[in-house]
């Protein structure tokens, strides 16, 4: 749409991971750590997408929904804004802003319908009153540029188009992450083609060559991927409830 | 993110993240009041600047902040251009609860929100209906050209005002022209495939397209507003002024000409182009009948009141036209004569608290015949019918009496609804001249921007290619419930404002 993303706030305020991978006071006093702190944002960016394929929104909701929600983290701590309210409500937000509208109440049969589980229980009215703290902790910046949007031009100009399915998926991937707060959106893309290329045994130096991008920072978000996707696999459920229940009940 | 200097503290910059509460302003004055709330001048503290406070009302939302909210700031946050009003900030006003009774307001949103905008001197309508206002043929070329080149910036980077009139066009003592109020604005991809609603734009300035029912439309559909205006500047008075839709359609006939598939290809399968056909061909007449015109500003205009849209004028062209690089060439702004000392509210209000006490008489006497005898031509066809229908519309009855006229100032112009019979004279301008029932309404600042989200659009789906991921069908399509809602009505539905229309799914 308008504008674009240099001269976009999402450009100037593209953060450092220093600044991304802090752990909000209050949260540290609930004995939430780096690691707790991140594994809740990727089950919650777990949760946004799962209650995203039951209202049927396109990836694009989905992915902004998931930015905004990393976004509050940024400056918001999960004690006071708990992520099970955060999280469905970014979705909620991000319909509006990508012009998908779901209803609220939608949203709140779905919850019910998915977690059984008390603490995930919100009514339409908590979700209008936490749009607008959400709202507010983003200063109402709402405009998200994503990978997506360069990925066919990048694969059609490389020659890649039978990888198309698998970067997709990968920067589907890329979202339960932070990298989207760090990276300009289109050197996401890149990574996720460099890795889409090497698994799929493409020669795609020249084509890397030509672009003037700073490869380093190419294989640098490349391999922070990669380093994810180890780890990913220790993740199990009982690590993820672990980090759940320090977060305040109501 | 802003960064101090080295070892210096960053302690004066506002923080990047997170909004400023409405604390950091002074209200001087309530200058507009629409349907949805109040619009301020208001100062900032810090810098003494003067800026409008833009409240958006909440209270009547059952799907929270509103969409046409989010569209309007997610549009004015990426533009940045001279002719385009600059959304400066959004500020917050604290919860009540926290404010009386100190303790934080748990997860209740009690406050408001506000729009911060740069202040704003007049708007062209209330320009114009000054008395005894004339514009200078530079002075026109120089507002023309303000109000293309704001244009072309939008339609360059895909946005749709979709709402182009006068009163939206703000004005400020240095002859800048600004393109305001994108409550209805929206984005569009070049390939039109998208399907937008056709309940947009001031009736008086709809394009013929809209009126024939298409919802595949794109920036040729603010063009034609634009053509409105220019004919109105040289015609000093509005030249298409229907009062319903099948009244505007045909004035435009009647000036344009007829539509028919040699000056329009495919116009006759637009929905609502056999409910509208003239019964016999009208010849067009722009040319004969504004033949006293200067030649190249007919021949502008004519390009852009041209009934196709495919083949009307883009901006980009219309700033090219030998009109604005011939002599008299378009004026400096700022050797325009400035008009009145910006805060005189004061003065303003009282001059249009006297002409309402007077015209409150000449209303009494009036009323009965006024009541019924002028129907509202705006923004009604919504109210009542929620779903988009395949027909055209009857008028529909307002009894409500209109105010038009008014004071020159957009932001005093009666916005609010009547604190009872007499208060608001229900023909703007009794002493003669013509009426412009849109006026005195939505000041850009102040308008009922924000009615319910019936006006949304239909989506089609835009999905992104390629798999993976959970991919909706796109959009869900809303009903056109009520695109303007109450606010075009003004002052007179206020009554229907708890019963608006949420016409999310029916």
């Amino acid at each position: 749409m308008a504008a674009n993303f240099w001269i976009s706030s999402q450009y100037k305020e593209l953060l450092d991971p220093e600044e991304v991978d802090v752990v909000h006071q209050l949260d540290k006093e609930r004995g939430i750590t780096l690691d707790d702190f991140k594994l809740i944002k990727l089950h919650m960016s777990n949760y946004v997408a799962r209650l995203a394929q039951n209202v049927k929104v396109r990836q694009r909701v989905v992915a902004t929904a998931i930015t905004y929600m990393r976004r509050v983290y940024v400056r918001r701590s999960m004690t006071e804004y708990d992520p099970r309210l955060v999280a469905p409500t970014c979705l909620y937000l991000a319909s509006k802003a990508e012009e998908s509208t779901v209803q609220a109440r939608l949203l709140v049969f779905y919850i019910k319908k998915l977690y059984s589980d008390e603490k995930y229980k919100y009514e339409i009215k908590d979700i209008l009153d936490m749009e607008m703290k959400v709202l507010e902790a983003l200063n109402y910046y709402l405009v998200i540029y994503h990978p997506y949007r360069s990925l066919s031009q990048f694969l059609q100009d490389a020659g890649l188009n039978d990888v198309t399915q698998l970067t997709w998926g990968l920067i589907n991937d890329t979202y339960k992450m932070d990298l989207i707060l760090i990276h300009p959106p289109h050197l996401i893309t890149l990574a996720c083609i460099y890795i889409a290329s090497v698994l799929k045994d493409k020669e795609t130096t020249a084509w890397f060559e030509e672009l003037r991008v700073d490869m380093n920072v190419v294989k640098n978000i490349a391999m922070e991927m990669l380093d994810f996707f180890d780890s990913h696999r220790s993740i199990t459920d009982e690590r993820v409830n672990a980090a759940m229940s320090k977060l305040a009940g109501r | 993110m802003a960064i101090a200097a080295p070892e210096q503290l960053n302690l004066t910059e506002a923080p990047t993240w997170g909004s400023r509460t409405v604390d950091c302003f002074e209200k001087l004055e309530q200058i507009g009041e629409g349907t949805y709330g109040q619009v301020y001048m208001a100062k900032e503290i810090r810098t003494g600047e003067i800026v409008a406070l833009k409240k958006i009302r909440m209270d009547n939302e059952r799907e929270g902040f509103p969409i046409t909210a989010i569209r309007e700031i997610k549009i004015l946050k990426k533009l940045h251009h001279e002719n385009v009003i600059d959304l400066k900030e959004i500020v917050t006003s604290p919860g009540r609860d926290k404010d009386e009774q100190g303790r934080p307001d748990g997860n209740k949103y009690k406050g408001g929100i506000y729009m911060v905008f740069e202040y704003m001197d007049h708007d062209l309508t209330g320009l114009a209906d000054r008395p005894g206002m004339r514009f200078s043929v530079p002075q026109i070329k120089c507002y023309m050209r303000q109000l293309l080149t704001g244009l072309h910036y939008c339609h360059v980077n895909q946005v749709l005002h979709r709402d182009i009139k006068g009163s939206n066009l703000l004005i400020d003592n240095k002859g800048n022209l600004k393109l305001a109020d994108f409550g209805l604005a929206r984005s569009f991809s070049n390939d039109h495939n998208a399907n937008l609603t056709n309940r947009v734009i001031t009736l008086w300035y709809r394009p013929p397209e809209l009126l024939l029912g298409t919802t595949k439309y794109g920036p040729a559909v603010d063009m034609w507003s634009v053509g409105c205006i220019f004919a109105e500047l040289l015609h000093g008075k509005p030249i298409f002024p229907g009062k319903d839709e099948p009244e505007q359609l045909n004035k435009i006939f009647e000036l344009c000409g007829s539509p028919d598939e040699v000056n329009w290809p495919g116009v006759s399968k637009i929905p609502w182009y056999n409910n509208f056909k003239p019964s016999r061909p009208l010849k067009r007449r722009l040319r004969e009948v504004f033949r006293h015109f200067d030649r190249h500003a007919l021949e502008l205009l004519d390009k852009m009141l041209t009934l196709d849209p495919s083949q009307r004028i883009s901006a980009k062209d219309a700033l090219d036209a030998e009109y604005f690089w011939t002599d008299p060439l378009p004026c400096d702004p700022k050797s325009l004569p400035t008009y009145e000392a910006s805060h005189e509210f004061q003065t303003k209000k009282k001059r249009q608290q006297q002409r309402q006490h007077e015209e409150a008489a000449k209303r009494q006497k009036l009323h009965h015949q006024q009541q019924h005898g002028r129907v509202p031509p705006v923004q009604q066809s919504g109210q009542g019918h929620p779903q988009m229908r395949p027909g055209p519309n009857p008028p529909i009855h307002a009894s409500h009496p209109q105010v038009a006229g008014g004071p020159s100032h957009h932001y005093a112009k009666p916005h609010g609804p009547p604190a009872g019979p007499g208060r608001y004279p229900a023909g703007g301008n009794p002493s003669g001249g013509y009426n412009h029932p849109t006026r005195g309404q939505s000041g850009a600042y102040g308008s009922g921007r924000y009615p319910p989200q019936g006006r949304g659009t239909q989506y089609g789906s835009g999905g992104m290619p390629g798999g993976g991921g959970p991919r909706g069908v796109g959009g869900p399509n809303y009903p056109h419930g009520a695109p303007y809602g109450s606010s075009g009505t003004g002052r007179g539905s206020n009554a229907n404002r708890n019963q608006q229309q949420y016409n999310w799914q029916q």
